[in-house]
């Protein structure tokens, strides 16, 4: 057993209509920063597609633009060139959609507000009254084991806690596209297998369709159904292949498994080049 | 931090300091009549200028109605009649400085804070205004009380507008500056939650930025404070300062340096309030861990 690798740069149309129903799509995707001489360009030509539940990995070294065009697909800035279609509608430039919720790498809780008050705030500003708000908040705390913090401020948790108060403000919004940037790039290792657990256990049951950036290989094996790895600077679409492990997984037990050492190694040595490029960075 | 020394040895200097000065103060020019001392002794301590903690202790019991001039102790009828004969006696001076710092304070803050807000979250109002604001920023405050006595009086209206004016730029500033330094990522956390534009400034502009808007707070108050003083020096019908501008007509130090105390003792228990204030606004915070415990 093996990963099967697509060497295609793009989809294939082939490949677009085979998967039966795609829910982001990524059209020649561009980006460049500045302009005349000053122009960087940060992706380039990049297409893919995601399908409805599916968990894809961007896997990339740093500064690929792959933070850059998971902004993009959030509408958070302007793209420069291609399109992106969600459920086959085109978005427009800067527009924020109400079914993509977004974890960001940085500590973005709210310090001013209890861990309660930040796990209730996307249900607050949607009006849903306070007795329902409660009982969901409750139900959101203890799925992540932070019950006892519930009126606590984020100043008094760990980065960890922070990170999962974080993620339950954006799952309780119940997004059906979920886009994460290295939401677990802060953390240490032994943390980041914890939320690797944690993250999991949520999308195995609601299963929403997923779009997870990392420059993280073990990272990308443990939580994802495909891997889209990109190039180093200008981002490019490199490979485009299926993570062949089974569901549901445990993030701890798959890392000891025989299987997961085969996959990273092999994917690690025909991968590699690009790895050890940005390694040097 | 950690300190070599215990709190009971920091507070036993406190005292003893505190004690030497006042005697300093109260004896030190009486060593002139010693010819060997003469030459140490500095004129100011001439208590024609800076009276004698002793004599300011009378002043004050005698101001406040306390006492009678003769020093004796006025009895509940007597303090009244004093109080009624003198219509800027120290109580009502106090209560009328502190009424227009107050309303002075509040107003500026509230002003300043929705000028800020407007002009912080707008780049296209915070061009249109910025050389207006820089221009009317340059000048001194203070050569305004003249004008705005002018204009509004001698009464209390003039007073609370000095400090409104000051206290407004200093509470503006940071607003806006606070505006500015949002993190970038909350705002765009609190969009994709789907926050619209005002929900954004209400939850997340406005709570980030009020630590910034209580680090001027405390000078705020003082501002205010010494914008009020000003104003009733140039020209009030009562006050702290007015008591104070009457007091050097008269040439008594006493007096003056009651009305000094009574500023002390009101900018202490200003500086106060705004902190217990801020402490438990900005409880997240982990400066104001201590405070707020």
């Amino acid at each position: 057993m093996g990963a099967r690798l697509y060497t295609t740069a793009e989809p294939t149309p082939k490949a677009v209509t085979a998967r039966k129903d795609v829910r982001v799509s990524v059209r020649s995707l561009d980006k460049a920063f500045g302009r005349g001489d000053a122009k960087v360009t940060a992706v380039d030509k990049v297409s893919f597609d995601i399908g409805r539940g599916e968990f894809v990995a961007l896997l990339g070294p740093s500064g690929c633009g792959k933070s850059t065009i998971l902004n993009m697909v959030a509408g958070l800035i302007p793209r420069t060139g291609g399109n992106i279609l969600i459920d086959g509608k085109p978005m427009e430039q800067g527009q924020v959609r109400r079914e993509i919720g977004y974890v960001f790498q940085r500590d973005t809780v709210f310090p001013w507000r209890t861990v309660e008050a930040n796990v209730g705030y996307g249900l607050e500003i949607a009006g849903v009254p306070a007795g329902e708000r409660r009982a969901r908040v409750a139900e959101a705390l203890d799925q992540v084991g932070l019950t006892a913090f519930a009126k606590a401020f984020p100043r008094t948790l760990s980065g960890g806690m922070r990170q999962r108060v974080a993620l339950m403000r954006t799952l309780i919004t119940q997004p059906e596209i979920l886009l994460m940037d290295e939401p677990f790039g802060a953390l240490d290792t032994h943390t980041k297998l914890e939320m690797h657990r944690i993250l999991l256990q949520l999308w195995e049951r609601e299963r929403q369709t997923v779009l997870f950036v990392t420059h993280d290989l073990g990272e990308a094996l443990t939580l994802a159904d495909r891997i889209i790895l990109l190039s180093a600077r200008p981002g490019r679409l490199k490979e485009d292949f299926e993570v062949p492990l089974e569901r549901p997984r445990d993030a701890v037990a798959l890392r000891e498994s025989p299987e997961f050492a085969r996959l990273f190694s092999h994917i690690w040595h025909s991968l590699g080049e690009e790895f050890r490029k940005t390694k040097a960075e | 931090m950690a300190s070599t020394q215990s709190s009971t040895t920091v507070l036993l200097w406190r005292v003893v300091i505190l004690l030497l000065l006042l005697a300093v103060w109260q004896w030190g020019y009486d060593l002139r009549a010693f010819a060997a001392l003469k030459p140490y002794v500095p004129n100011f301590l001439d208590p024609y200028f800076v009276s004698k903690p002793s004599e300011i202790w009378k002043s004050f019991l005698r101001l406040g109605c306390l006492t009678d001039r003769g020093g004796t102790l006025h009895g509940w009828s007597g303090m009244t009649a004093c109080l009624a004969e003198d219509a800027n006696n120290i109580w009502m001076a106090t209560a009328v400085t502190l009424k227009n710092t107050f309303w002075g304070f509040l107003g500026g803050t509230l002003s300043g804070i929705a000028v800020g807000l407007i002009l912080g979250r707008s780049d296209f109002l915070s061009r249109v205004f910025e050389p207006y604001i820089v221009a009317f920023n340059s000048i001194p405050r203070i050569a305004l009380v003249p004008l705005i006595i002018l204009m509004f009086g001698l009464g209390d209206i003039s007073k609370i507008v000095t400090a409104w004016i000051v206290v407004f730029f200093v509470v503006f500033f940071n607003t806006f500056e606070g505006t500015r330094a949002v993190d970038r990522d909350q705002i765009a956390a609190s969009r994709l939650l789907g926050a619209n534009s005002w929900t954004v400034t209400r939850t997340v502009v406005i709570p980030s930025t009020l630590a910034w808007v209580f680090a001027s707070l405390t000078p705020a108050v003082s501002f205010a404070l010494i914008g009020v003083i000003v104003g009733e020096f140039i020209g009030a019908e009562r006050g702290i300062g007015k008591l104070i501008v009457e007091a050097e007509a008269r040439a008594n130090a006493s007096e003056m340096m009651v009305a000094i105390f009574v500023l002390m003792v009101v900018g202490i228990l200003l500086a106060i309030g705004v902190r217990r204030i801020q402490a438990y606004l900005l409880r997240w915070q982990p400066q104001f861990d201590q405070a707020s415990a």
